[in-house]
């Protein structure tokens, strides 16, 4: 069973995606901060990653973490990243430079809240198939 | 457990807002050039000099033909010209030498002031051979005493003054005070010859009445250049803060469109679950207020989108977006992927008839003026109709798109108001009641940071075709005609 896991803030959105995708099958951990969502991955590397991008503390904080799973840790490299946020236009509402290089942010797809269940669930498929098909 | 008192309370003070300091009174006269225009002006003052040299090789040069002098009543100068051209030649490459190897970079200045001294030297040993009083050369320290006052602050230029006059002042000194040097003039008959004790008091007269001029110069020119300076720094403060102000309302943006769409976005995923049976069965009755809320919240946060999308174009300048080129076809197709689930919905096909050119700007801005234009395209389409997307190369180069639909139409009379925000025609409405009317005020917009041109030409109740033209990217009109193609009018 792939194991997602979700790290938003808004516990509502959080609970209710868990919810569709448990349905679908999916063991779905939920976490509503970046320092607990680090230690979950460490103990237990998910098949897929969705992440919010702004937390009450830092707007940039899912790029920020997307960032280190690529590039700090060896065991969260490869893990496919659906980025699930309410903004749409990267540019110019004020992400940082760094925050709207493609090559900088290494997120494999980017969904706009609210999202349709049937995109939600086509695209989870998707990012778990895809990444299945290259181990 | 640690008692309070024994805990150190944390203290923070809120800072008060920020403001940058534009005490220019006392800034603008201080400020110093930056080193990179010191550096040009250490190379330009080098390069001034070689006119300088060649006008004393010159003057050497002509002073040995006896008799085009003797026409001027000039005596021969004999060889310190050349002296002093060539003592002023080897200082000249030591400092082109020392400019260009910037072996010291943050050490401009000394190079800058050490022109300066070895300038003031030579000049007064020119004007001691030339004749300190007896001719008008004293005033070449005027040079010297401007250009400070155009590169230095006010107390810089008016040391460099203070030191030409101390210099000129030693020269008379020991020329007609001390008479340790003989008189020096280029005339053949100096006013020492035909009087020989020359009064003190014209001298003295002579002396500070050049003096004087000198000071008023410095005066004027230090104060002109404060000035100047004072303007300049209160434009690049003004400018800071302005940039400042910029990306402060970009965060306030960024966290007002977060703030007011995640409630939204929460909201309609309950109600999804709810509609999609994931708690359980709901009447009928139910489950259509409920589609009614998911209906709008839907909208309601489109709407937010737009406003925010439409106050950000509103308020943002072409100067402060990064441009890049963008190639239609990779564009218009992720456009039109966006807007393929509204087609699929209501059987709205596309034809697609797009060639790569470029274009230059912000991408997000192109995103957001296609996907606003084909999806009215789209909603206001009738079922099973088509849309067509085409992009060519016009005949000045100038990257053209249009977007044709066999849709509703649009009256002649309500064409002019379609890019108002908010308006939306009668027919439109009855069409789509799902529309916040702000999506060609989008398009508005952004044509307008772009310089892009565009035309609406509409049948009513047989559809709608707008025609953008954009600016040339590198402005070579005629030049390229092969990506030329053409489209239907609809």
């Amino acid at each position: 069973m792939p194991y997602l896991l979700i790290v938003d803030d808004d516990e509502d959105f959080a609970s209710t995606t868990a919810t569709v995708l448990r349905k679908e099958g999916y063991d779905v951990q939920v976490e509503l901060d970046i320092e607990s969502a680090v230690k979950s991955m460490e103990s237990k590397p998910p098949d897929l990653a969705i992440l919010d991008v702004m937390f009450p503390e830092n707007a940039s904080a899912g790029f920020e973490l997307a960032r280190s799973m690529r590039h700090k840790s060896g065991k969260l490299k490869n893990i496919p990243i659906l980025m699930l946020t309410a903004i749409n236009t990267k540019f110019p509402l004020g992400f940082g430079p760094k925050d709207i290089d493609e090559s900088w942010m290494p997120v494999t797809e980017f969904l706009e809240k609210p999202v349709d269940f049937d995109v939600l669930r086509e695209k989870v498929a998707k990012l778990l198939s895809s990444n299945s098909a290259d181990d | 457990m640690a008692s309070e008192e024994s805990i150190q309370p944390a203290v923070y003070e809120l800072p008060l807002r920020q403001e940058l300091p534009v005490d220019a009174e006392i800034k603008g006269s201080e400020i110093s050039l930056s080193e990179s225009l010191l550096m040009r002006n250490a190379l330009w003052f080098c390069r001034v000099r070689w006119l300088v040299i060649a006008t004393l090789v010159c003057y050497g040069v002509l002073g040995q033909f006896r008799r085009s002098i003797d026409y001027f009543e000039i005596r021969s100068p004999g060889t310190w010209p050349f002296v002093m051209a060539g003592i002023l030649t080897l200082f000249n490459l030591v400092f082109l030498f020392l400019a260009r190897a910037r072996t010291f970079p943050s050490k401009i200045i000394f190079n800058l002031w050490g022109q300066i001294i070895v300038d003031l030297v030579i000049l007064t040993g020119v004007v001691y051979f030339i004749g300190s009083l007896e001719t008008n050369i004293a005033f070449t320290y005027l040079f010297h005493i401007v250009l400070s006052c155009v590169f230095f602050s006010r107390r810089q230029s008016l040391i460099v003054t203070i030191m030409a006059i101390v210099m000129f002042a030693a020269c008379i000194a020991a020329e007609y005070v001390l008479k340790i040097l003989p008189s020096m003039s280029i005339f053949n008959e100096s006013f020492h010859e035909q009087n020989h004790s020359p009064v003190l008091a014209t001298l003295t007269v002579n002396f500070f009445f050049a003096i004087g001029i000198w000071l008023v110069v410095w005066y004027l020119a230090s104060h002109l250049s404060w000035m100047v300076r004072r303007r300049d720094f209160e434009l690049t403060e003004t400018n800071l803060r302005l940039v400042a102000a910029q990306e402060e309302r970009a965060r306030h943006m960024l966290a007002t469109t977060h703030q007011l769409k995640a409630p939204f976005a929460a909201i309609y995923s309950n109600a999804q679950l709810l509609l999609q049976g994931y708690c359980g069965d709901i009447p009928d009755e139910a489950l259509q207020v409920i589609q009614r809320i998911t209906s709008r919240s839907r909208r309601l946060t489109t709407e937010i989108q737009e406003m925010l999308q439409l106050a950000n174009l509103s308020s943002t300048s072409q100067q402060s977006l990064p441009q890049s080129r963008i190639v239609s076809t990779d564009l218009l197709l992720w456009c039109k992927s966006q807007v393929d689930p509204i087609a699929r919905e209501r059987g709205v096909t596309f034809k697609v008839n797009v060639r790569p050119v470029a274009m230059v700007g912000t991408e997000d801005h192109f995103k957001m003026l296609f996907v606003n234009l084909l999806s009215n395209a789209v909603i206001y389409s009738h079922r099973n109709g088509h849309v067509h997307i085409c992009c060519y190369k016009g005949p000045d180069s100038e990257p053209v798109v249009t977007i044709a639909d066999n849709g509703i139409g649009i009256q002649p009379d309500k064409l002019p108001h379609i890019f108002e925000e908010h308006y939306r025609t009668n027919e439109a409405v009855q069409h789509n009641k799902e529309s916040s009317g702000l999506g060609l005020a989008i398009v508005k917009n952004v044509a307008e940071l772009y310089g892009i041109r565009i035309r609406v030409e509409s049948r009513f109740g047989s559809g709608t075709k707008f025609e953008l033209k954009f600016p040339a990217p590198n402005g070579s009109p005629g030049d390229n005609m092969k990506g030329e193609t053409k489209c239907p009018i609809s």
